[in-house]
């Protein structure tokens, strides 16, 4: 079919204002926040689940690829139509469809904003938990492709643990129904398998949200260190102890210099680590809890341990976690942000190496990272118009992967595979593990039409 | 300007942009438009391609650049601050280059180039606000030498909607025994409408001339009550006299006590930055400081407040290049400010006013809008 006819059957369905095809918009919709780009054949701008499923119907009868696009603040390649077709932009679909209190659920549309969310549930006292770095933007529809985590998912899960249910266009058009407000669904567990599938198997088109109470109490703790491995040991020795914080972040030199530098958070320019450890829940015990971690941190050499006494005092300490990707960000042009995890106990080793990587390929290397949880994510520094240090980037950044994996953790804490880390799921996946995965592709795509090209890499047979 | 140009001038600056996406969540134009191409990210992505040559300038592109308010809350949420508008303004004096912009400009050029204002009016009738007050004095608030120069600005002076800012702001001076003039009709355009249209040559000989006159008059202090008169004053003149907004003379004012407000009425009062004076001057206490003054007066603040207060709307030209997308913009900030129950919303600057107020009338919503020297003269004489 030429582009000419798509468009205007494209445009029957949802309006010709919102079919977008001229050569500055496939530009605009061939990037996303990873350093992948490709180009559409058209943008379409559905209004409801019903037109989402006639584009997919059509795209269907006619085998044309399609990806489902939110904000585009994905780090891995997403959202990037590798193999052109059509992209469905969700930002109109962006209505808080219920928020049912005495039930805990929420039901949304895939466009709506995670702290948009957020912000309506505050008033009644009530919180969606994961918070991606990018929740201001990160639309729920981009948190249910790429699983998204956050620093409170050490304690609290990932999106999968809060996804509770979906309406979902399946590559033919059919729309269906996975889960739903109960809590435990009988039949096969498609939610689960749809969560985190990056696109490839099913459009979310509503999401069924679980919402909890606001914790009753929180309590935030800055520990110094004059080593990145005892910053680490405490993390192990705090996990060890039974104690699970809501975050557990880490801080290393060159972005507390960074931070210090832009925001003068407080943080010592000479120390080798910082962590900044929460803890929520019930007041009572609460003070007995940060006693014990602050124990803990001395144990481990912590050269000085602050408590925040007031809620200002708490931003103050969170200004510098907050800050710290903007301070880096001004070291040079780009950045790329790694996205591995490790077994907590192999950090202080795994960060040793991953400086190592830096040195060899001499990239700037800054960590910021969910330590609790042992999800690194380091940030290499570059400037992306020298086509010698991307180069660079993409091996430096395979290579700590590598590092990841070879550490007994994996090449994804949070950011999904996409089209960046295809080749690395060898890493940690044999061939049959990968042609498992297929099975379950084809079963839902076997055209593939949805985000091809994305995901899994081709097994040789 | 040219292609070269604008590498040598912003390559640097936009190659900064990762495409993080973090602007889509406060852009107003985004938050009306919902497409890629109203995105911070997406003009970075455009000046970027255009820059490398991977595309060359459309009709698209205009349509992008040319929908900005210049409110500049993306570059203050940005990681690495990105100064996206600056990218915008040089991509603007590009597409005029291929005579690519929104043709509404060349009338606003015409204004300005033959009356040296944005009206239809000869500049001799700057002074046509003084037909509706009484009690104006026979030199029309114009005298050889003063301490004191008050920048009326295009808007204020020929627009009637605006006319009471200026008579009440001159009120404010006479009784403060304020010695001050008005540069009557040899005041001309600052230039911010040309900056903005992408044509900022032209601005040459407003320049020279204004800073000439000011010059003449040997004041110590010029004051605006527009904020991008004030903003441009700042950024692109060079006079001994020190530039002020009306609401930093005023605190000074009062400070001085040469301004004393009597009891005033028990209401709650909430306060809009103007993104030209709040987030591009940072002026954020003056207002705030005398709103606190005024008896009777209780300042609720918006949700988003001081450097990250939303656009009204009615920054960079918007409001003369595409009304419609204008007015979505305006809805949101009234939703903002009836979220917090205020009866009335204060602002310090014309053109929110006009935008706001404008919105609330034609949807019939009821919200008083007013300028701050309306809420100072009226506490004056309480």
């Amino acid at each position: 079919m030429n582009r000419d006819q798509m468009i205007e059957e494209l445009s029957k369905i949802v309006g010709k204002e919102n079919v977008l095809f001229s050569e500055t918009d496939l530009l605009l919709y061939g990037y996303d926040a990873s350093l992948f780009k490709a180009k559409p054949d058209c943008i379409v701008l559905p209004n409801s689940t019903e037109e989402v499923s006639q584009i997919v119907k059509f795209a269907h009868r006619e085998k044309i690829p399609i990806v489902a696009r939110g904000s585009g603040t994905n780090l891995s390649g997403g959202t990037i139509p590798a193999r052109g077709g059509i992209v469905i932009h969700f930002s109109r679909m962006n209505r808080v469809l219920e928020i049912d209190i005495k039930n805990q659920r929420a039901v949304v549309e895939p466009g709506v904003f995670t702290l948009t969310l957020k912000n309506q549930l505050a008033r009644y006292g009530y919180v969606y938990q994961p918070d991606p770095a990018s929740e201001r933007v990160s639309t729920f529809g981009g948190n249910f492709g790429e699983n998204s985590g956050g620093p409170h998912c050490l304690k609290y899960g990932v999106t999968t643990n809060h996804v509770l249910g979906a309406e979902i266009v399946l590559p033919d058009g059919e729309i269906i129904w996975v889960g739903g407000k109960a809590l435990d669904h009988p039949g096969y567990d498609l939610t689960g398998l749809l969560v985190g599938s990056e696109g490839t198997l099913g459009i979310a088109t509503k999401l069924v949200l679980r919402i909890v109470p606001k914790p009753e109490a929180v309590k935030t703790m800055l520990a110094i260190y004059n080593s990145l491995e005892d910053a680490g040991r405490t993390v192990s020795a705090i996990i060890a102890e039974g104690i699970v914080p809501a975050t557990l972040e880490m801080l290393d030199r060159l972005t507390i210099k960074a931070v210090e530098e832009s925001i003068h958070a407080g943080f010592p320019l000479d120390a080798e680590a910082v962590l900044l450890i929460e803890i929520d829940g019930l007041k009572d015990g609460m003070e007995r809890l940060a006693e014990r971690i602050i124990e803990i941190c001395k144990e481990n050499r912590a050269r000085e341990v602050k408590a925040a006494r007031t809620e200002e005092e708490r931003a103050q300490l969170w200004a510098g976690r907050k800050g710290a990707f903007g301070a880096v960000a001004r070291l040079r042009p780009n950045y790329l942000v790694c996205d591995g995890t490790v077994p907590r106990t192999k950090l202080p080793e795994v960060l040793t190496r991953v400086m190592e990587v830096g040195k060899k390929y001499n990239l700037p290397i800054a960590n910021v990272f969910h330590a609790g949880d042992g999800n690194l994510h380091p940030l290499i520094l570059f400037d992306e118009r020298n086509e010698e240090e991307l180069k660079k980037v993409h091996l430096a950044g395979s290579e700590i992967l590598k590092i990841c994996a070879e550490a007994g953790g994996t090449i994804s804490g949070e950011h999904g595979i996409g089209t960046e880390k295809k080749k690395e799921m060898f890493f940690v996946f044999t061939p049959k593990d990968i042609s498992a995965m297929r099975k379950v592709k084809r079963a839902f795509d076997p055209e593939d039409l949805f985000n091809p090209g994305k995901v899994l890499p081709e097994v040789q047979t | 300007m040219k292609k070269e140009e604008l590498k040598a001038q912003l390559y640097d600056e936009i190659a900064k942009c990762n495409r993080c996406g973090f602007c889509l969540a406060v852009c107003p134009v985004y938050a009306a438009v919902g497409k890629e191409w109203a995105t911070p990210r997406g003009k970075n992505a455009l000046i970027r391609a255009i820059i490398e040559g991977k595309i060359d300038w459309t009709p698209e592109i205009e349509e992008s650049l040319y929908r900005c308010t210049g409110c500049r809350l993306c570059t203050q949420t940005c990681f690495p601050a990105v100064e996206t508008n600056q990218g915008v303004l040089a991509g603007r004096e590009c597409l005029v280059e291929k005579r690519l912009y929104p043709q509404v400009i060349d009338r606003v050029v015409e204004a300005i180039e033959n009356n040296f204002n944005i009206s239809n009016e000869p500049n001799i009738n700057r002074t046509m606000w003084m037909e509706t007050m009484e009690g104006v004095p026979e030199n029309r608030f114009q005298k050889e030498k003063a301490e004191v120069i008050y920048f009326t600005g295009c808007v204020a002076s020929f627009y009637p909607m605006a006319h009471k800012i200026p008579q009440n702001l001159v009120r404010i001076f006479h009784r403060a025994h304020v010695d001050f003039t008005l540069l009557g009709g040899e005041e001309w355009c600052c230039g911010f409408p040309l900056i903005q249209a992408g044509m900022k040559e032209k601005m040459k000989t407003l320049k020279e001339h204004n800073e000439k006159m000011v010059q003449k008059v040997g004041a110590k202090t010029i004051v605006f009550a527009c904020p991008s008169c004030y903003h441009t004053w700042r950024e692109m003149y060079q006079t001994d006299a020190e530039p002020l907004h009306s609401t930093q003379f005023i605190e000074r004012l009062i400070a001085e006590g040469k301004i004393i407000f009597q009891d005033g009425r028990e209401r709650i009062v909430t306060y809009h930055d103007p993104c030209d004076l709040g987030r591009n001057s940072k002026v954020f206490d003056p207002p705030r400081n005398i709103l606190k003054k005024i008896p009777g007066v209780k300042l609720v603040e918006l949700e988003n407040n001081r450097q990250l207060s939303m656009c009204c709307g009615g920054g960079g030209d918007l409001e003369m290049i595409d009304p419609d997308l204008s007015s979505a913009i305006a809805k949101r900030k009234i939703e903002e400010i009836q979220k917090t129950g205020a009866e009335e919303v204060v602002t310090a600057c014309q053109q929110c006013i006009r935008t706001i107020s404008g919105y609330a009338r034609k949807n019939k919503i009821k919200l008083k809008v007013r300028d701050i020297t309306e809420v100072v003269l009226e506490a004056m004489s309480a």
